[in-house]
């Protein structure tokens, strides 16, 4: 008996914090003309995902709310929270009518003994509650304990594995006739960023082309204009000249690429395929040409790169690379993402897969359908393909050689145990490798069926729990990487030198700065600050004259360089995200955003750099003006948008979507007010306050950025009012005036800290964080504290909880 | 790597995602398109460095009685052969006339100026159109009724690997060039990698179902259910598999392994060519192909009939150099048992679906990017024509009065149901059609 109290205390718990959301709706919906409420004071809930939230609460209590009307009418038979009683209900009250069936249900049939006696508001009432608290699909969702559930690779690991599978050959490692570094990539220290160069000067005798001087360089970035004269002036003949690069090209995320090579003359790129062309240019046709061509690339990785340039007789040499990354507008490629190191060519999978589930707030592979299903089976055949026509490179494979029948099931033997991830069992050789083989009619039909089978093997496709050091492996190398274990990894997990807890870390450690690891750092930032999808950053033309697409762009590209160097800096001090006093800026933006750039005339400067701003001035992401001009409209601030986001995003609070979607009132209907004030005006209601009355003093404190992410002083005359408050936890008010302020106290607010630390762990391991243990979060939030926030270290801490 | 770039060239050009290709998978209701019409197909057949007049021209207008030297290996299909005499590349501007030549036999349009320096003149780019083939493939491919899986298919011979304007006939727009497929197994896995594909599948799946109902015995009653789903899925796969491979379709050919690109394997490249190209008008993958015979100054030496200078350079030498020229008469009488063999194979095979053979219903046209090699003479380029898909009245020597090749593509694109009224540059089109040909 005591056990079940103590159960349905928890239970009421959890329904509290259900029923004070639901209010929220229902003041909307039912009793829509009563007085304003306001909110006093938080209390921390049972949300959603069953960990504590702060939800603002309510202080006055209403006429008979829907837990109220359950308890009285309907829990004697039901049981308290709708699990039913043994002696006259003894089944869950559970089923798939919506919310408007069940109250006429109820009106007509409820209670049993007395049915009519819970009709009209209280029907409804009482069945919104019983809806939203246990009845409905998702509240079933929503109570079942957490726990760590099959799951297939999600698409993005599906793209990675196959790549990393598809690279295991050690021949295709070789390029330009060096030997790259065992895991792959151009990573060695003495790297430089740009590509390195080889000029040639070509001279003719009676036709007859002879190499003349030559010289070789790094350039940072390929954007020449040598017009009639010589690129290297004493060193180069400017006649007729031809100039190599190579090297490597890094994409910073997983998307379509336009690549464009702009020249007046002759000149061929390569890019990831170095047998042939990309873009063959070699022929000039009609004038200068701007060929563009699209390839698909995986974030995190290096791309072998190669130009040929040729600029003949009577021409002018001209040439540029550029590119436009998704979503953004064409640039030169900047020399951070070039690398005069050579690199393995990438496996780039074409096949398109149907979106993850990203319901929870994360990309999970929880479910199958048809579509992926077919997606699943035109890739295994794409990279059966891909594989049947590269393993004859390797050693001992190629045409005729002695022994190739067991080398080539040797390396589909290794294909295997590397895309399951362990070692094979005696049946699972025999029937991926031995029976393909002794079924196909040659070895090339017999490896494209292994891979295919390999590829559509549950083995491959699942992510089964099972306990072992393989098993930890797997887990660590998808929660750092999204792709298979590499050798080193295999290695430890199969010498027993991934048990303990400093195994572990060790090895993740060394992971860490596998640049998957980054860009996979990197996406996240991109989905917490919502920029992943690209936000429409169009601003109004005449309030913004300057603000255009390129300007847009750039910002982008100022807020990646500035979370990427906070995350990947020596403290990685999450605290700095926020608080920082510095951004990246080229000269459009310095030239808009009025900072002053080091060295040079700003204005043309492309490359950026990083600018330092006034004190209290601007802080970290809070007023990047990326995000000011995203959360915001296209003439107006949006202090809605702005204060919802550190709610959700940064805070970590679980609001309720607005019950109605509404327009903005328009600026020209009330032409005296400033922003600040016509919010306030609208959302003055009660239905709104329980929300706003958290949004609106966020999102205040930022009203010093204009749409565009600008300082200004004053609106319409008025001098700009930026303060705000916070209602904590723990229900003390917090206030605080402009960015700085807001700053201040976020950087150190435990829940911030426990939000951040929560959505991380859900983005890295694609589980519940409570799937690991009630005091998980608890706990990974503590060491984060300890730890002075490192976020490289919290990453190994997440990392190793999911290994164990 | 051949295969890695018709895996992206593939999906890309066909607009292919996982929706797709199932669809590419039904082979058969795609590739039998319009059944109810007759199917009318056109082949471009090139071959380089021009001919040897007095031995391949015959000497009068009228029906044809007998053939030149070069021309006799089309003696069996001799009623079903058309030679047009008089037929020039009026087409000027940059470029040599070999780069001309090839770039504008089937644009009728100036190259681009460029930077590729020829022999002689100034250096050129690319043409500044689309060809005749794409044209009429690109009609073809609008109409339900006429559409194929392909549209058009570009085989090559021993083309060198290299993009210029000399190795380039075919082109999808201006300065948009298409390279032809000299491999035959790229060829070939163009055509049917997709039903081999379709075969390995298969011979997986019920292992794979085996392995999903294993998995499920170890997990969760929760996790199951995810599993369950899984292996319908799979079930499903396996029974569409087995309806396509019900479906009707003309059966996987077997073709010669082993055959690698090399000057000596000409003979044997260009036989397996022929054969995909007719198995894939068979299956109706596409209705206009062209097959490019080495590129225009190609080097071919032709060892196997003893000739062991490089076509191009025999044909520099003079007229009066009777040994070089029984050999060029020799070269050109060899691509024209080349053209021979593909009518005969073509005659050899039944119209699927309709009456007569391939041949009935499919023309081709035989051309060279020169009339004459010494002289580079872009007059009198050869157009010999076999096979009954135009409707042109075959069996007859034509003798046309200098006009330009225009013209004759003009005709090519009524012939196959295209009725525009100009091609490539408008000048040389001012009579419109050729008339004399139906």
């Amino acid at each position: 008996m005591l056990h079940r109290t103590a159960k349905h205390r928890i239970q009421s718990h959890a329904r509290l914090g259900l029923a004070v959301g639901l209010c929220l709706v229902a003041t909307v919906c039912l009793v829509a003309g009563e007085k304003p409420l306001k909110p006093v004071a938080t209390e921390t809930v049972v949300t959603k995902t069953g960990d504590t939230k702060p939800v603002t609460k309510d202080a006055t209590a209403k006429p008979k709310g829907g837990l109220e009307i359950y308890r009285q009418e309907c829990a004697s038979c039901h049981g308290l929270a709708g699990e039913g009683t043994t002696n006259y209900y003894p089944h869950l009250l559970v089923g798939d009518r919506s919310q408007g069936q069940l109250a006429a249900f109820i009106a007509s049939s409820m209670p049993d003994d007395a049915p009519g006696t819970c009709t009209g508001e209280d029907a409804k009432t009482v069945s919104a509650y019983i809806y939203d608290a246990f009845y409905s699909k998702e509240a079933r969702v929503r109570n079942k304990p957490a726990r760590v559930e099959l799951s297939r690779l999600t698409v993005n690991q599906y793209v990675n594995c196959v790549a990393d599978l598809a690279v295991g050959f050690p021949a295709v490692k070789i390029n330009f006739g060096r030997r790259i570094q065992d895991d792959g990539g151009p990573r060695q220290a003495e790297h430089k960023h740009g590509l390195h160069a080889r000029y040639l000067t070509k001279t003719r005798v009676k036709d007859r082309v002879n190499d003349g001087g030559s010289e070789e360089r790094v350039d940072a970035t390929v954007d020449f204009d040598f017009g009639s004269d010589s690129p290297i002036p004493g060193k180069i003949v400017p006649d007729e000249y031809t100039i190599r690069w190579r090297g490597s090209l890094f994409a910073p995320e997983t998307g379509d690429y336009d690549i464009i090579l702009d020249t007046s003359n002759g000149a061929r790129l390569f890019v990831n395929e170095m047998q042939r062309p990309f873009i063959d240019a070699g022929v000039r046709s009609g004038s200068r040409s701007q060929r563009r061509e699209s390839i698909r690339l995986l974030g995190g990785r290096w791309y072998p790169l190669r130009i040929e340039f040729n600029k003949g007789k009577k021409e002018k040499g001209q040439i540029a690379l550029k590119w436009k990354p998704p979503q953004r507008a064409d640039e030169v490629i900047p020399a951070r993402c070039l690398s005069t190191d050579d690199s393995p060519e990438v496996f780039v999978l074409q096949t398109p897969f149907p979106p993850d589930d990203r319901s929870t707030g994360y990309e999970r592979g929880t479910s199958i359908s048809k579509a992926w299903e077919q997606a699943a089976t035109d890739a295994a055949i794409e990279v059966a393909g891909y594989v049947t026509t590269h393993y004859r490179q390797l050693p001992g494979l190629a045409d005729e050689k002695l022994g190739r029948d067991s080398k080539t099931r040797e390396f589909c033997g290794n294909f295997v145990r590397q895309a399951f991830r362990r070692p094979l069992t005696d049946r699972e050789k025999e029937v991926y490798i031995e029976h393909r083989f002794t079924t196909s009619p040659d070895l090339d039909t017999a490896v494209r069926r292994v891979v295919m089978m390999t590829l559509k093997s549950p083995r491959f496709l699942y992510i089964e729990p099972r306990g072992d050091s393989f098993d930890a492996a797997a887990r660590l190398s998808l929660a750092l990487w999204d792709s298979v274990p590499d050798r080193l990894l295999q290695e430890a997990a199969a010498a027993g030198r991934l048990v303990t807890r400093d195994q572990i870390e060790k090895q993740c450690r060394r992971m860490l700065n596998d640049p998957r690891t980054k860009a996979k750092l990197h996406l996240f930032f991109l989905q917490w600050l919502k920029v992943e999808t690209a936000p429409d950053l169009t601003k109004d033309p005449t309030a913004f004259q300057a603000f255009d697409a390129s300007m847009a762009a750039d910002l982008r590209t100022s807020l990646e360089l500035f979370v990427d160097d906070v995350a990947w800096s020596d403290s990685s001090d999450f605290r700095q995200l926020i608080l920082a006093d510095y951004t990246y800026m080229n000269g459009r933006l310095a030239g808009y955003y009025q900072q002053t750039l080091s060295g040079g005339t700003q204005q043309s400067r492309s490359e950026f750099q990083k600018v330092t701003f006034e004190p209290q001035e601007r802080a970290g992401i809070l007023s990047h003006p990326y995000l000011m001009a995203a959360f915001a409209h296209s003439a107006a601030t949006s202090p809605i948008h702005r204060g919802v986001f550190i709610a959700r995003g940064v805070l970590g609070l679980a609001l309720r979507p607005p019950p109605m979607a509404i327009a903005p009132l328009s600026p020209d209907l009330q032409p005296s007010l400033t922003t600040r004030q016509r919010v306030e005006l609208q959302t003055q209601p009660d239905a709104c306050q329980s929300c706003h009355a958290t949004i609106n003093p966020l999102g205040f404190a930022l009203e010093k950025f204009d749409a565009s992410g600008r300082l200004r002083k004053e609106e319409k005359g008025h001098t700009i009012n930026a303060t705000g408050s916070y209602v904590t936890r723990d229900g003390s008010k917090v206030k605080f005036t402009g960015a700085h302020d807001l700053a201040r106290f976020l950087a150190e607010s435990g829940e911030v800290h426990e939000a951040f630390v929560e959505q991380l762990f859900q983005y890295i391991v694609k589980e519940p964080v409570r799937a690991y243990g009630r005091q998980a979060l608890a706990k990974l939030t503590h060491s984060f504290a300890e730890k002075q926030y490192n976020m490289n270290e919290l990453i190994i801490e997440i990392a190793a909880m999911a290994a164990k | 790597m051949p295969h890695h770039t018709t895996r992206r060239e593939v999906l890309r050009k066909l607009g292919l995602g996982a929706a797709a290709l199932p669809f590419i998978w039904n082979l058969p209701s795609l590739g039998f398109a319009g059944q109810q019409t007759r199917k009318k197909r056109l082949v471009i057949m090139f071959s380089p460095n021009g001919v040897v007049p007095p031995a391949f021209w015959p000497d009068a207008e009228g029906p044809l009685t007998e053939f030149k030297k070069s021309l006799e290996p089309l003696e069996p299909f001799r009623k079903q052969t058309l030679i047009a005499h008089g037929i020039c590349d009026k087409v000027r501007g940059d470029g040599d006339n070999h780069m001309r030549g090839i770039g504008c036999l089937l644009t009728g349009v100036e190259l681009l100026p460029g930077n590729i320096q020829g022999g002689s003149h100034t250096p050129a780019g690319w043409a500044n159109g689309i060809s005749i083939d794409q044209e009429i493939a690109n009609h073809l491919q609008k109409n339900e009724s006429t559409r194929t899986r392909f549209g058009s298919l570009e085989f090559g011979v021993l083309v060198p690997n290299r993009a210029d304007t000399w190795t380039r006939m075919v082109y999808a727009a201006a300065n948009k060039p298409l390279a032809p497929i000299s491999n035959p197994y790229q060829m070939f896995n163009r055509l049917y990698g997709q039903i081999k594909d379709r075969e390995s599948l298969r011979s997986v799946m019920d292992d794979l179902q085996d392995e999903i109902r294993t998995l499920s015995l170890h997990v969760s009653a929760e996790d199951k259910q995810l599993l369950v789903e899984h292996a319908t899925f799979v079930r499903q796969m396996e029974q569409e598999l087995r309806t396509a491979d019900a479906a009707p379709t003309h059966a996987v050919p077997q073709i010669e392994q082993g055959v690698k690109e090399d000057n000596d394997e000409m003979p044997r490249i260009t036989k397996l060519q022929i054969e995909l190209m007719v198995n894939a008008f068979r299956g109706d993958f596409a209705r206009v192909a062209t097959l490019q015979l080495t590129n225009s100054v190609g080097q071919a030496r032709m060892r196997w009939l003893d000739i062991h200078e490089s076509h191009h350079e025999l044909s520099h030498n003079p007229d009066s150099d009777k040994t070089s020229m029984e050999k060029l008469t020799r070269i050109n009488r060899w691509y024209c048992e080349q053209l021979a063999y593909l009518a005969k194979k073509l005659a050899e095979t039944p119209e699927p679906g309709g009456g007569g053979s391939l041949l009935d219903n499919t023309t081709i046209v035989w051309t060279n990017e020169l009339g004459k090699g010494s002289s580079h003479t872009l007059d009198d380029i050869p157009f010999v024509m076999v096979g009954g898909g135009l409707d042109f009245k075959m069996g007859r020597s034509l003798r046309m009065k200098g006009v330009p090749h225009n013209r004759l593509l003009l005709s090519l694109a009524h012939a196959m149901g295209h009725d525009i009224k100009s091609f490539g540059n408008p000048d040389y089109c001012g009579a419109g059609a050729l008339s004399g040909l139906t």
